[in-house]
Order: C-alpha cells, then structure tokens, then sequence
C-alpha cells in the first residue's frame, strides 16, 4: 500500500508543480493520474521514487517512509519500483538486451556490473522478459534499430527485471500511435492482473482511462482536483479537471 | 541602435581600417625588403626542392704525381695520358720555385685541395680549388723546402676526390630522417594515448550535468573546466620551451608537452560530449536503483564512445602535426634534426625534413579521415 | 575446425580469412602483422654503418624478446582461421597494442623519473614563475661608483675618488689583491635607505656583495644621519676564467641606493611583454586580411566547377590544388624558418609565413564553398533575365558570403595561435621574446610571457565570438 501524504514541490526558480496532494494506493490498483500538460503528472510520479526531491510532505510506501530514505537506502526502494517513461529513455547505442539487463543493476554485484559481467540468471531473465513482451527475437539489436512500439516494450522489459511490486508508468504512449497504445497499456493491464503489480500511470486520454484504470485521480494546477472511479468523470468533472474549452479527444479504436 | 544604417557600415570600415593600420605597423610590413631579398631565398627554395633522398657510396680516391724537389734528386714520372690526371708544368722543381698544376677530368664544379705528399707520409696543406663544369682547375704551387726529396723518396702533388661508387640508394639523410619520423610518429601515440586515459575520466568532473550537484561538485566543475581552458590556449610548442629545460632536449619533453595540451583539449570536448547526452537514460537507470557509478558507465558511456573516438581520432592527426615542429625547440624527432640542420645551412638535408613532414601528414590526414569515416 | 583456411593463415597472415569470405578482418590481420614485424625490424636493425642514427634504441639486441608479440599474434591469426566463428578479436588488438605502448615508450624516450630527478630544476623554474616578471614597484634609484685595480701593478695608483649621481665615494686604496680588504667612505647618500654594494667584473658583469656575517644575504649598509657612510669590504674573485689573474684589470664597486616611491610601473621585460603582444596580435591581423584578400581569387582557380571546363583551366585547377596541399601540410613555424633567412628576423617574417599558410588553407575551404555552390538561385537568376555580374551580385554572393566571413574569422583565431609560435623561430611577437627568456633561463619573464599568452589567445576568442554573434 501506497500512501502520500500533503506533498508539496516548488522547483528551485519558483514554479509549483504539487501543493498539498494526498493520496492512497491499495495494493493491485490500476491508478490513472490525468491531467492537463504541466498539471503536475510528471513531477508526482517522479516524486514517488525521489527522481524529484519532494519539498514537504511524506510517502509512505508499506510503512516504509520513501521520503527519509537516503544513499542506499534509497535505491534498495528503487529496485522494487519498475518505471517506464514516455520518451522510453533507452539507451539507443546499446543492444535491447543490455538495456533490459540495466534493469537488474539494483541488484547485481556493483563491480562484476561495471566490468559488464551478468550471471546466467539474470540474462535468462532478460530473455524471459524480452519474450513476454513479444520481442525476444531482437535481444542482439540496437536499441535504436527498433520502432516507438518496440521501443516501449524493451522499457517494459527493464522494468520487469526489478521483479517490482509497483510499477511507475509516466505517460507510457504519448509517444505512440492509439494501436500501438492499447497494445503497451495491455501488457501493463496483464501485469497488474496476473502479477498483481501495483500500477500508477498517467494518461492523456479519457477513453485509455476508461478502458484500463480501476481508480482515477485528476490533478490540476498542483492540486487535486477528483479522486475516484473512472465512470464518475462526468462532463461537469471533465470541464473542471480540463478546463470550459476542453473537447473530449479520443485515442481511437476501442479494444 | 538608432544609429542609421550607412553611417554605421562607414564606422565599421573605419574600424577595421584602423584595426588594419595598427596591424600593418606593428608587424613591420615592408615589402620592398621583401621584394629586394627574395633572390637570397631563390638557392633556400632550390635547395628544398633537390631533398637529399638518393645517393652513391662515397669513397675517397687519391691522385698523386711525383715530383722531385730539387730537379735529379729522384726519378720523374710523366703524368698520365687520360682519365683523371695531375700535369704540372714542369716536371721537377727547385725549392721555393713556383709552378702551375693542371687537372684534368675531374668531378666537376666541387672543391678540392691541392696538397704536398711529404717523404715522411705527412701532407702540407695547399690551396683550395674549383674544379669548372669540365672537371679542369689550374692553379699555382710552391715547391716548399719542406718537400724536398728524403733518402731518394720524392714528394708528391696530391689531390683527394670524393668518387661516388655503386648503384644509387637511399642517402644516409634519408635513414636518419626516417629514423626521426617514427619517433615523430611514436611520439603523438604516446601522448595521445596518455591524454585519452587521463582526459576521458577528468572530461565528467568538467560536465555541467554530472558534477553540477552540490557545493563540492560545482567548484571541482569550475577547477577542472578553468585547467581545460588555460592549457587549451597553449600550443604545445610552447610548453615544450619549459618542459626542454625540465627534462632536457630530447622527445620527452615534447610527449609531455603535447599530453597536456591534449588533455586540456580533449577534456574540453570530452566534457561538452558529455553534456550533450540524452537524459532520458539516466533517469531510467536511477529509477531502477543503480548507483552512480552504474549510472555512468550503462547510461552515459555508451552515449558518447561514439565521439569520443571521433575526438581522439582527430587530436591524434593534430599531435602527428605538431610532434614534427615540437622538436624545433628541443622536443625531439624530425623537427629537432630540421632545427640542427637549418642552424648549419645544410639545406637540401633539412629539404629532405621537410618532405618527410608533408607527406606524413599527408598521410595521417588521409588516415584519420577514412578511420572517423567508418568507424563513427 | 577448417584445416584449409589455418593452413593459408599459418603461411600467410590473414590469407586464411580472406579466403573464407572475411576479407576485411584478413586484411586487418595482415596489415597489424606486417606493421609489428616492420617495427620489430626497424628496432633491431643495426643503425647503417654510415648513417649516424641520434635514436638511441636503434639496435635494440633483444630480437627473440620482440618477436614475442608478433608470434602471439601470427598464432591467434591460425586459430581465427581454424575456428568457424572467428576468435575473439581483443585478443591480438590487446598484445599489438601493447607491444606498440613499449616500442613507443622506448622511442618517445618516455622516463617520467627524470621529472623527479630534475628536482633542483623544478625549483629554478617554479619559484620564479609565481612572480611573473612585468610590474615593478615604482622606486628612485641613485648609484655611485669608484674604481680601482685588481690585483696590484707594480706601481700602486693613489686612493681614487668618484662622484656620480650625488654620491661621492673614496676608497682606502687605489688597488688591492682578491681578499684584501679595503674601506669605502661615501658622501651624500639618502639617510633613510640603506645602500647595497654592487661589483662590477672586469668584463662588465654585475654582482652584489655578500654580507661577510651571513653569506646567504646581500651587503646593506645604512648611512649616517648626515648621508655619509663607510664601510669595510673585501676585493671579490671577479676575474673571469680564461683572464690572466696577474693582471692588473678595472674593477668597480656601485654603491645604489633605491628608494620606493610607491606604486607600480612596468618593468623592462613588461615592456617587452607589451610589445610582444602587440606584434603577435598585429600578426595575426594582418595575416588573416592579407591572406584572405590573396585566398579569394586562388580559390576561384582551384574551384573544380569553373576550372574543369577545358584541358588548360582543368591543368591550373591541379596545379593549384596540389601547391595548395603541399604548403597547407607545412606548418607555418617551418615556412616562418625560410622567411626569416629571407627578410631577416622580426614580425615581418612571421606575418608572412602565416599569410603564406593562411592562404593556402583558406584557398582550400573557399574553393569547396565555390564548388558546393546551389545552382538553384543561378538558374533563378538567368530565368528572370539578369546579366552576367547580376548573376554574380544576387545569385552567388549571398551564398558564399556568410560562410567565407565565418572561414575568415575561424582562421583568426588559428593564426593568433600561430603568430605566437612563428616567433618562436624569429618571426616576432611574444613568442620571439619567450625563447630568448627560455634561453637565459629568465624564468620570471618566461611567467609573464605565458600570461601574456593566455591573454592574448582568450581575448581573441571573446573578439571572434563577439564578431560571430554580430554577424548572425
């Protein structure tokens, strides 16, 4: 269980990205943060596993206080928290492989994986994970030789190295086309189904939260603005979370 | 600016007219010297573009010819008929007396000395001579007292030639300058190398993105980004001056030259190579509980292998370059034997020098650029 | 296991692979090969009978030792044949490369012990760079002098006395022999400043007496309150070797008082440091106007597309290319070398050399910009009914004057550094005065050489990034 209490960001020249959100993640939700671009979605999801330095306020992860953590305290929290980002941040030079076996750098031997050297294990693992996400066959490719889709499920596959129990998924397919979205969104769906891994992921459109999330909440300027369920979003709430001008977009193609 | 457009194109002008006379006076130009001295550089210019590169074995060949001193004191001997030859024009003399040698078929247009070939086997120093195109010199001889026939032995007129024997092959020039030329070469790897080890861990204390976290980080950043910079300004020849005196004249002082030069450059680069990476990587390997030190090498590195070869690859050209001028001032290889040549005006042997620097470059020039091709 | 392609290897390095399809690693294999087994010759030949080599490691005995290597790789390069999948390549690229780091080492003469050795040097040379010779405090010197004979002739001369600059001073003896010892009574000095006694050799050299109570400190002796002074001294051993020291010579001793006035002004060498900067920024000005102006109508000679029309055009556009690629590949220190033969030392000489490479270099980028002209705006031009020079004016000016400012103004920068370094040979500038530091060993003005140097070089860069910035 996920539990944040009052956190509160302002970034150094100023800007504030969160004010006073609280919330509480039970464990195998499907939670959809939505929001406005520069709502704060981002910052919020980077805050969990301190990629951003919260300014006040507290997380709570199974009792654990993620907020306190600190050195290597903090990366053994880390390596049980996946995330997949939207720009899928890969390294592009490097084969899929290696890039789904980073994945396991929280818990490899810290100098056997600075001379590259990987137990058997954790490249069956790789290859395990690399398969689960349909793409085993391009274990020896570059990174960058493969498509967005491709590209995402290699992001899917480094998280699933951290055998996590929460998965962090930052705008996981604002960078892809609708069908390609659904295809990426349903492994998470899969995931958090079979594996009962916790999934906070943030979304763009209504209909992909509709569709996946089993909770919603909405965040405007920094605050939030609506917790609940997905059915609730009216078009009263959608004009509040999104403004007058807002027009439903849809993805497209609804599975 | 309000200031109007022609008016401020006239002061531009006006500016760089100035800048121009500044310029023209403190470089001293005068082209009427250089005009009126361009014929001293015409024998320079001829004598680099003959480079001593071939030539035959060298073996000294002795002409001699008796003549006795005074007249009846020992047997005459009639010249030869051909071939190189000495024919004085009497063929005895009276001490003091003096006479004229002719040669004949002699190398033509070098210097000989004409000489006295003592009874006892010394030799009496005589003239200098200039044998013409056609190998003929005449010039006057002294029968001097000294010479005078010894128990029945007779002095002799004697000229030493330097006959080229054999077939043609490379002159000694040659040797030494291809000797020089490897260790011109040897001596760039080597401080290239050494720069690389050295600048590629440094290059991460002087990026803005790594070290810009904390007090400590942001001043070792301001420390090492400021060694980058002043050393950049050098050219290596001139830290070579200070180095010469250090560690005395030879290619050590050069390799230390150009290593720290090159670490300052290739740091630079190295470091800007650093900052330009994607972010994307690095935050993605944090996530997942990695260290710094795994941050580095699995989200930064691999970005930048890429430039940091094509880098290396392009300073290593750069060093080649100036490891053939480090020696000009002490650093050794093919620049230092250019430097003791020039200082004793043997020309076409620092002509053979300066060839050997154009066409190594030439060469590494060629070669970094096919390298950086493909492997970049 | 392929037999075939091992046995081809083991005769031929990289014959094996070649056959087999791998011709780019075959090739490699033998190129590496070929140029270790090169080495390892050139190493171990003996220096030829008539050729004086200077390479101290020519020669090396150890010729099995070197071999080492070489075998190592010619028998990886069998196994590479043998195996289907190759061997791993790091293999043979770790032992060439180490072989090529001690061949290296041993020919670059690398010996970082002899940094330490030289310790004593270190000293002579860091003390005096952190004061960098170019301010002075601002001070009034007065100095007297009197002269007398060392050693003695056989007539002694009388007592001499001198006046100059205010200070009358009178010795006990007009002669003495080294060690003897000898008064100095002085008139009209400064009360207030304590005055050092300076000796003069007979060939003119400078150097101050040494206090006989601590010899590691120089001889001050303070005046009375009315200016006058005396003091006893002993006769130095200044005669230099190679004199007969029988004979009687002229020696001095100054007696110099100086006084600071406070302030700073710029000492002899600063003043030298001023004018060599002036001159290497001078240079490397007039260079780059001179050479672009030159390098303008050259490229527009070796410019492929308006020179490959007919057989004569197209024999200049070689010529010139190939004269542009042999003075390119000439630094301008070496043709700074000639210049100097021919118009003597001087900032003259080195503005030359660096015209002559600015030229060249400069010929060469803009024949390319000529070259990579966009037909396009031409074909523009023509269809619209421009003459000729109009063609000219607006449809290629505005593509190559941009980037021949930005050419001009890159090579600025290169011919600052440039012009710091022809002096190095005698083509003036900053550099010209540093090696005559380096070579008196004057080690406070090589310091204020080396600032000025840093000056020079970041200025020009701001001057060009200021330039740059205006343009765009």
């Amino acid at each position: 269980m996920l539990e944040v209490r009052n956190l509160h960001k302002v970034y150094p020249n100023g800007t504030v990205a969160l004010t006073d959100v609280s919330f509480r993640v039970d464990d195998g939700e499907f939670l959809v943060v939505i929001g406005l671009s520069g709502s704060g979605k981002s910052t919020l999801l980077r805050c969990l596993n301190r990629l951003i330095e919260p300014s006040q306020g507290q997380i709570l992860w199974d009792g654990v206080d993620v907020t306190a953590a600190s050195g290597a305290e903090l990366r053994r929290i880390r390596r049980h928290i996946g995330m997949v980002f939207q720009q899928f941040n890969l390294v592009k030079r490097s084969s899929v492989l290696t890039n789904v076996l980073a994945g396991r750098l929280g818990f490899a031997n810290p100098w056997l994986s600075l001379l590259g050297v990987w137990p058997p294990s954790d490249r069956a693992m790789a290859l395990r994970a690399l398969e689960r996400v349909g793409i085993r066959d391009k274990a020896e490719a570059r990174a960058d030789a493969l498509s967005g889709g491709q590209q995402q499920r290699v992001g899917i596959a480094r998280a699933l190295m951290q055998e996590p129990k929460l998965i962090l998924a930052d705008e996981p397919v604002a960078s892809l086309d609708p069908v390609l979205s659904h295809s990426i969104l349903q492994y998470l769906e899969q995931l958090n189904k079979e594996e009962k891994i916790t999934v906070i992921c943030s979304l763009h459109f209504l209909d992909l939260v509709h569709r996946y999330a089993t909770r919603v909440i909405a965040l405007k300027d920094g605050k939030v603005v609506f917790t609940g369920l997905p059915q609730e979003i009216d078009k009263a709430r959608f004009k509040a979370i999104y403004g007058e001008d807002a027009v439903e977009v849809r993805a497209g193609m609804t599975a | 600016m309000s200031v109007p457009r022609p008016l401020r194109t006239t002061l531009t002008a006006l500016a760089v007219l100035a800048l121009i006379a500044f310029a023209w006076n403190g470089s001293q130009v005068d082209f009427a010297r250089l005009v009126n001295s361009l014929s001293k550089g015409w024998p320079l210019l001829q004598d680099f573009l003959t480079p001593d590169v071939l030539g035959r074995e060298i073996q000294p060949v002795t002409l001699q010819l008796a003549v006795p001193v005074p007249c009846g004191s020992a047997a005459e001997a009639p010249p030869a008929a051909s071939g190189p030859r000495l024919v004085p024009s009497v063929p005895c003399a009276a001490p003091r007396d003096k006479f004229t040698v002719e040669g004949f078929d002699l190398a033509p247009n070098t210097e000989l000395q004409l000489r006295w070939r003592l009874p006892s086997g010394q030799y009496f120093p005589g003239p200098f001579i200039t044998t013409d195109a056609d190998g003929y010199f005449k010039a006057e001889f002294e029968a001097r007292p000294i010479v005078a026939t010894k128990d029945g032995v007779p002095g002799q007129i004697e000229v030493e030639l330097q006959v080229e024997v054999g077939n043609l092959r490379p002159s000694p020039t040659l040797h030494i300058v291809l000797d020089n030329v490897v260790v011109t070469i040897f001596m760039a790897l080597m401080a290239t190398v050494a720069a690389v080890v050295v600048a590629a861990p440094l290059s991460f204390l002087a990026a803005q993105n790594v070290m810009k976290r904390g007090p400590v980080g942001t001043a070792i950043y301001y420390l090492t980004r400021t060694f980058f910079n002043v050393f950049r300004s050098y050219e290596a020849i001139v830290l070579a001056t200070v180095f010469a005196f250090w560690v005395g004249f030879g290619p050590f002082a050069g390799v230390l030259a150009l290593t720290i030069v090159t670490i300052a450059s290739l740091g630079k680069l190295y470091s800007e190579a650093v900052e330009g990476i994607d972010p994307g990587p690095v935050e993605a390997l944090t996530a997942t509980g990695a260290n710094r030190l795994q941050v580095v090498l699995f989200a930064i590195v691999p970005q930048i292998v890429p430039n940091f070869l094509s880098f290396t690859i392009y300073h290593w050209d750069i060093n080649v370059r100036i490891s053939t001028i480090i020696g000009y001032v002490g650093g050794g290889g093919i620049g230092y034997y250019l430097a003791q040549m020039i200082n004793t005006s043997q020309n076409s042997k620092a002509g053979t020098a300066i060839w050997a620097i154009v066409i190594v470059v030439w060469v590494m020039d060629f070669l970094s650029a096919e390298v950086r091709k493909r492997y970049t | 296991m392929d037999t075939l392609p091992a046995l081809a290897s083991l005769l031929l390095p990289g014959l094996g692979q070649f056959l087999s399809g791998r011709r780019g690693r075959g090739l490699s294999v033998f190129g590496v090969l070929a140029l270790m087994l090169a080495l390892v010759w050139w190493a171990t030949a003996p220096a030829a009978g008539f050729a004086e080599t200077t390479i101290a490691f020519k020669g090396d005995p150890n010729l099995w030792w070197w071999l080492i290597a070489p075998a190592l790789v010619w028998a990886w390069n069998v196994w590479d044949a043998a195996r289907p999948g190759g061997a791993p390549g790091w293999l043979p690229l770790l032992v060439a490369g180490g072989m090529f780091a001690i061949f290296g080492w041993q020919t670059a003469e690398i010996s970082p012990s002899t940094l330490l050795q030289n310790g004593d040097r270190v000293m002579l040379i860091i003390r005096p760079m952190l004061q960098p010779d170019f301010l002075q405090v601002r001070a009034e010197e007065r100095e007297g002098w009197v002269e007398l004979l060392v050693p003695c002739p056989a007539e002694a001369p009388a007592a001499p006395s001198n006046t100059s600059d205010g200070i009358a001073l009178e010795l006990s003896a007009g002669c003495a022999a080294v060690g003897q010892e000898l008064t100095v009574t002085g008139a009209g000095l400064r009360p207030d400043t304590a005055a050092e006694f300076i000796w003069q050799s007979p060939i003119g050299d400078f150097f101050p007496l040494r206090d006989p109570a601590d010899p590691q400190q120089f001889r001050l002796v303070q005046p009375e309150a009315d200016g006058s002074l005396q003091a006893a001294f002993s006769v130095p051993n200044a005669i230099p070797p190679g004199i007969d020291p029988n004979l009687p010579q002229e020696q001095r001793l100054y007696v110099r008082q100086s006084r600071p006035l406070g302030g700073w002004e710029l000492s002899t060498n600063g003043r030298f440091v001023l004018q060599g900067i002036y001159e290497t920024l001078s240079v490397a000005l007039m260079s780059t106007a001179l050479g672009t102006l030159l390098a303008i109508p050259i490229s527009f000679l070796a410019a492929r597309n308006l020179m490959g029309a007919n057989p004569v055009t197209l024999a200049i556009y070689v010529a010139m290319r190939t004269l542009l690629n042999i003075v390119r590949s000439i630094e301008s220190l070496i043709i700074a070398i000639i210049f100097v033969v021919i118009v003597g030392l001087g900032p003259f000489a080195g503005m030359l050399a660096v015209t002559v490479h600015t030229v060249a270099a400069l010929a060469k980028l803009f024949s390319e910009l000529i070259e990579g002209i966009d037909p396009g705006p031409i074909e523009a031009m023509r269809a619209v009914g421009g003459d000729w020079l109009q063609i000219i004016r607006y449809g290629v000016v505005p593509q190559i004057v941009p980037p021949f400012t930005a050419f001009t103004i890159y090579r600025l920068e290169i011919n600052v550094r440039a012009s710091t370094i022809v002096g190095l040979v005698g083509g003036g500038g900053i550099g010209f005065f540093l090696i005559q530091w380096i070579n008196l060993s004057d080690f406070r003005a090589v310091s204020a050489s080396f600032i000025a140097i840093l000056v020079i070089v970041i200025f020009m860069d701001q001057f060009s990034a200021q330039i740059r910035k205006r343009l765009q």
